[in-house]
C-alpha cells in the first residue's frame, strides 16, 4: 500500500490576506456555510484531509496555501481502508456525525463533508459523472470537461475555449421557442470525443462563477442564460413561466428544466450563494440563477406601494417550502443599463 | 532592485510597484491608477514613431507609453492596471523571447524590447492582426487579459478560440481552422478557431470580451 | 448589527444580520436577497427625517431620489447587499467623522449616519467627468463599493490619483486637479490627462480599475444603440 498523508490546517495565514477572507475561501473550498467554517477555523490547527496520496496532497497544499491558507503535510504511519472504499466510508461517516453530534470527532466530519471544489480529481465526478476541473473560480469560472470515448457533452453556443483535436463540434437546435423570442442563440454545441477521450474547456460569456450539480433522476430550474454544459443523460428545455411570474421575473419569459441523470453545469453573474430554503426567502428577481425542484415561488411586491415604485427593488420571488436557490451577487440589469452608455451610436443613413 | 507586486487576485488584478532611486518602469498609456507625486512622468512613442504606428495598428498597443522614473532620492510607488478587470501576471525574460497576443502587453522593465514580428495571413484572418508582438530581452514584462489566466502546457496539438488565447512561448505555432463543419461553425457561435502545435506551454483567457458582448447584446433594448 | 463581506474582490457581496430592532439604510436597488421577515420602508431621506430640500438635492446630483430601510420582524433577519458593478466593498466606522464618497460607491449606512450630497468641493473641476460627491457624517457603520479592488493610501505630503480612480478620502486633505509628472504635454500624451493631487496627511481610498477605461475597451464589441 501506498503511503498516504494527512492535510493539517495550521490556522496560520500566508501573505496579506484578511482572516474573514481566508475563511470565506476556506468554506468555498469546502462547501461549508460560513459560520460553521469560521467555527471549525476557530478549532484551528485541525486535519482537513485525511488519507490522500502524495500527489494529492501536493496539490491541496497549493491550492490551500495560495488562498493564503497555511498547512502541513503529515504522513499516515498506518493505513487501514482502502482506496476504492473511500467515498463509501466517507459518506458513512457524515451519516454518523449527523446522528451523534458530539462534536468529539471534528476531524472527520470536516473529511467527509469536504470535497474541495477546485480538486481536480473529486471523488463525487469521478465517482458518479464525468471527470472535470474548475479554475478561476470565483470570479471567471472555467470548467475543462473531460469526455470519455465515443461519449458526448452538450454546450452553450460559443462557450468552447479549448479543445482536444479529436473533439467533433455538431450544432443541434435547442428545444422550445423561448431563446428565439428572447434574441439569444437558439443553437447548442455537441462535442464528441472521437476514438479516443477528449476534453473540453468551457467558458461561458458571462463574468462569474460556475456550478457543478449531479442529478439523480433530479429536476432544476435555471434562468434563462444559466445554462453552460451537460452531459448526453440530461434533457434541457425551455419552459414558458406563465404570463404573470414570466413578465415580472425580471430574467425572462421562460425558465430552463434541467432534468434526467448526469452532470450539469450552469453559470452566473457575480459570484454564487446556496441558499437552504427551509420556510420563506426573498430573492431580487434579478439574482436568481436556479433553484430545486419542489420549491414553490411567487413575484411579490416588497414593501408597501411607496416602495414598489420606488424602492429599486420593484418586485421579488419570495420562495417557499424546502429545497435549494442558487443567488448571484449581482444583476445583469445593471450591468447593461451602464453598458448601454459606451454602445456605438448607429449612424444615420 | 525595483519590488513589483500583483495584488486584487485574478478577478481586478494591478500592480504596484516601488521604484528606487534612478529605476524606471515602462508602460502603455493610461495604465496609471495612481503614483507618487514626484515620480517623472514622459510619454514617448512607442518604439520610435513609425514602429509606434505598426504597433498601434497592427500590435493592438498604444501609440505612446509612458516612462515613469524615479529621480528622487527615497523609493516611490506607481500603481499600474490594465484597462479591462482580470488577472496580470509576470514574465521573466532572460535572453529569450515570449510571443502576446494583441493588446495583452501592460508594462516592462528597461531592458525588455517589444518588437513586432510578421504572424502570417492566418492570424490576419482571425481579425488579430497581420503582426504578432514578441518581447525579448532581460527583464519582467507584465501581461494580462479578461478574465482569469489559465496555463496549459501543450505537446501536440490543442484547440483555443482565437478569442481566448492570450500568450504563448516560442516552441509554439499558430493555424487556423474551422470549429467543426460549415453548418456548425457558423452556428454554433465557435467559427474559426486556433490550432496550437509544438511544445510549450500557452496562457488561456477564462473569459473574452467577446463571450462578454455576446452575452450583453441580446439583453439590451 | 452585523456585515460580512463574501467574495471579495471580484464580486463582493455584504451579508447583513440584524437584529429586531435594528435598521440598516441602502442605496435603493442594492437588495440581492433576504430573510421572509424583513420589513422595507422607502423614504426620501433618512428614516423618520428628511427634509425635502434634501431630497431634491439628491435628485439633481443624479442620484436615486429614495433610500431604502430594512428592518427585521420577530426575531433577527439577514439581508445580502450587492453593486451594481463587479468589485470589492468595505465598511467603515466613523466617529464624528466626515468622509467625501464617489457617489456611485455609496452602498449602505447605520442610523447614525447623516448621509449629505451638499459638498461642493469638486464641482467644475471634474466637468469632463460627471462624478458626484457624497459627504458622509455622524457614528456609525458604513458601506462603500468599488469597481475593482479596494487600496488605501495613506497621503502624507503629495499623492496623485488618477481621476476615475477615488472612491472616498478624509475631507481632511487638501487636492487639486493637475497634470501627472511634470509636463501637461507628457501627462496628455501619456493618456493620463488630469489626475488629482491631493495634499497633506489622510487616507484616500482607491479603486483599481477605472469603470470608463473597462467601458472603452468594451464599446467597439457592443450592439449599435439609437442617437
Amino acid at each position: 500500500m501506498n503511503q498516504t498523508y494527512n492535510i493539517t490546517l495550521t490556522g496560520e495565514l500566508i501573505g496579506e490576506i484578511e482572516r474573514s477572507d481566508a475563511i470565506a475561501v476556506f468554506a468555498k473550498l469546502f462547501k461549508l456555510p460560513l459560520d460553521k467554517a469560521h467555527d471549525f477555523f476557530h478549532k484551528a490547527p485541525l486535519v482537513v484531509k485525511k488519507s490522500v496520496d502524495g500527489d494529492t496532497a501536493n496539490k491541496i497544499q497549493q491550492i490551500l496555501e495560495k488562498s493564503g491558507l497555511h498547512c502541513e503535510i503529515n504522513p499516515v504511519e498506518v493505513v487501514e481502508t482502502e482506496q476504492s472504499t473511500q467515498v463509501g466510508v466517507m459518506s458513512e461517516s457524515a451519516v454518523d456525525a449527523q446522528d451523534e453530534q458530539s462534536g468529539q470527532e471534528r476531524e472527520e466530519m470536516l473529511d467527509s463533508e469536504s470535497e474541495m471544489t477546485t480538486e481536480p480529481e473529486q471523488p463525487s465526478a469521478s465517482f458518479k459523472g464525468l471527470k472535470f476541473e474548475m479554475a478561476g473560480q470565483p470570479d471567471y469560472g472555467f470548467v475543462t470537461v473531460h469526455v470519455p470515448a465515443g461519449e458526448m457533452l452538450k454546450v452553450e453556443a460559443s462557450a468552447m475555449a479549448t479543445m482536444d483535436t479529436n473533439m467533433q463540434m455538431k450544432t443541434k437546435m435547442r428545444g422550445g421557442l423561448g431563446r428565439m423570442v428572447t434574441g439569444e442563440n437558439i443553437f447548442v454545441n455537441e462535442f464528441t470525443a472521437a476514438n479516443m477521450e477528449g476534453e473540453v474547456g468551457i467558458a461561458p460569456g458571462a463574468p462569474g462563477d460556475l456550478c457543478h450539480q449531479y442529478l439523480d433522476n433530479e429536476t432544476i430550474y435555471l434562468q434563462n442564460s444559466a445554462f453552460v454544459a451537460c452531459s448526453s443523460g440530461i434533457e434541457v428545455e425551455s419552459k414558458w413561466q406563465g404570463l404573470v411570474k414570466g413578465f415580472f421575473s425580471g430574467e425572462s419569459l421562460f425558465l430552463i428544466r434541467a432534468q434526467g441523470k448526469g452532470d450539469l453545469w450552469f453559470n452566473s453573474y457575480g459570484a454564487i450563494i446556496e441558499i437552504d430554503v427551509n420556510d420563506d426567502y426573498v430573492v431580487d428577481t434579478g439574482n436568481i440563477v436556479g433553484f430545486t425542484d419542489g420549491l414553490e415561488y411567487q413575484i411579490t411586491k416588497v414593501g408597501g406601494y411607496k416602495s414598489f415604485f420606488f424602492s429599486g427593488e420593484g418586485l421579488v420571488c419570495r420562495f417557499s417550502g424546502k429545497g435549494k436557490v442558487w443567488i448571484q451577487t449581482r444583476s445583469s440589469a445593471a450591468f447593461v443599463g451602464w453598458a448601454h452608455w459606451f454602445r456605438p451610436v448607429k449612424s444615420k443613413g | 532592485m525595483m519590488e513589483a507586486k500583483i495584488m486584487g487576485s485574478q478577478a481586478f488584478s494591478y500592480i504596484d510597484i516601488d521604484l528606487e532611486p534612478g529605476e524606471t518602469v515602462i508602460a502603455e498609456s493610461d495604465a496609471m491608477s495612481s503614483m507618487d507625486a514626484d515620480l517623472d512622468l514622459t510619454a514617448t512613442f512607442n518604439g520610435g514613431f513609425f514602429k509606434g504606428l505598426l504597433k498601434k495598428f497592427f500590435g493592438g498597443e498604444t501609440l505612446f507609453i509612458s516612462r515613469y522614473s524615479n529621480n528622487t532620492s527615497a523609493p516611490k510607488r506607481v500603481t499600474l492596471v490594465q484597462p479591462v478587470p482580470g488577472e496580470i501576471r509576470c514574465y521573466e525574460l532572460n535572453g529569450d523571447e515570449f510571443n502576446l497576443q494583441p493588446g495583452a502587453y501592460l508594462a516592462s522593465t528597461d531592458g525588455v524590447k517589444l518588437g513586432l514580428r510578421w504572424a502570417g495571413f492566418v492570424s490576419f484572418i482571425a481579425r488579430e492582426g497581420l503582426f504578432k508582438l514578441t518581447v525579448t530581452g532581460e527583464g519582467k514584462v507584465w501581461y494580462g487579459a479578461y478574465g482569469a489566466l489559465l496555463e496549459k502546457e501543450i505537446d501536440g496539438e490543442y484547440i483555443v478560440d482565437t478569442s481566448h488565447l492570450v500568450a504563448y512561448e516560442p516552441g509554439i505555432k499558430l493555424k487556423l481552422q474551422l470549429a467543426g463543419g460549415i453548418f456548425s461553425s457558423f452556428f454554433g457561435g465557435e467559427g474559426l478557431v486556433t490550432r496550437v502545435e509544438g511544445k510549450g506551454k500557452i496562457i488561456v483567457q477564462s473569459r473574452s470580451v467577446s463571450g462578454l458582448a455576446g452575452w450583453l447584446n441580446p439583453k439590451f433594448r | 448589527m452585523e456585515i460580512e463581506l463574501l467574495y471579495r474582490p471580484g464580486n463582493t457581496a455584504a451579508k447583513v444580520t440584524l437584529e429586531e430592532g435594528q435598521t440598516i439604510t441602502t442605496e435603493s436597488g442594492a437588495m440581492i436577497a433576504m430573510s421572509g421577515n424583513m420589513d422595507i420602508t422607502t423614504t426620501t431621506h433618512k428614516k423618520k427625517s428628511g427634509g425635502f430640500l434634501k431630497a431634491a438635492k439628491r435628485m439633481l446630483a443624479g442620484e436615486s431620489l429614495f433610500l431604502n430601510h430594512f428592518e427585521p420582524k420577530q426575531g433577527s433577519g439577514e439581508l445580502f447587499l450587492g453593486s451594481s458593478l463587479a468589485g470589492d466593498m468595505m465598511t467603515m466606522d466613523l466617529d464624528n467623522e466626515s468622509l467625501i464618497v464617489q457617489n456611485s460607491s455609496y452602498m449602505a449606512s447605520s442610523e447614525g449616519i447623516d448621509v449629505d450630497m451638499g459638498w461642493q468641493g469638486f464641482k467644475s473641476l471634474f466637468s469632463g467627468e460627471s462624478v458626484i460627491w457624497l459627504n458622509l457624517k455622524g457614528q456609525g457603520k458604513i458601506l462603500i463599493s468599488s469597481f475593482g479592488a479596494i487600496y488605501p493610501v495613506e497621503v502624507d505630503g503629495e499623492y496623485i490619483v488618477d481621476s476615475g480612480h477615488i472612491v472616498a478620502f478624509d475631507e481632511t486633505l487638501d487636492f487639486s486637479i493637475t497634470k501627472a509628472g511634470k509636463s501637461w504635454w507628457h501627462s496628455y500624451l501619456g493618456g493620463e490627462g488630469l489626475v488629482c493631487k491631493f495634499k497633506g496627511k489622510g487616507t484616500v481610498w482607491c479603486q483599481s480599475h477605472n469603470p470608463s477605461s473597462f467601458g472603452g475597451a468594451l464599446s467597439s464589441s457592443l450592439r449599435a444603440r439609437k442617437a
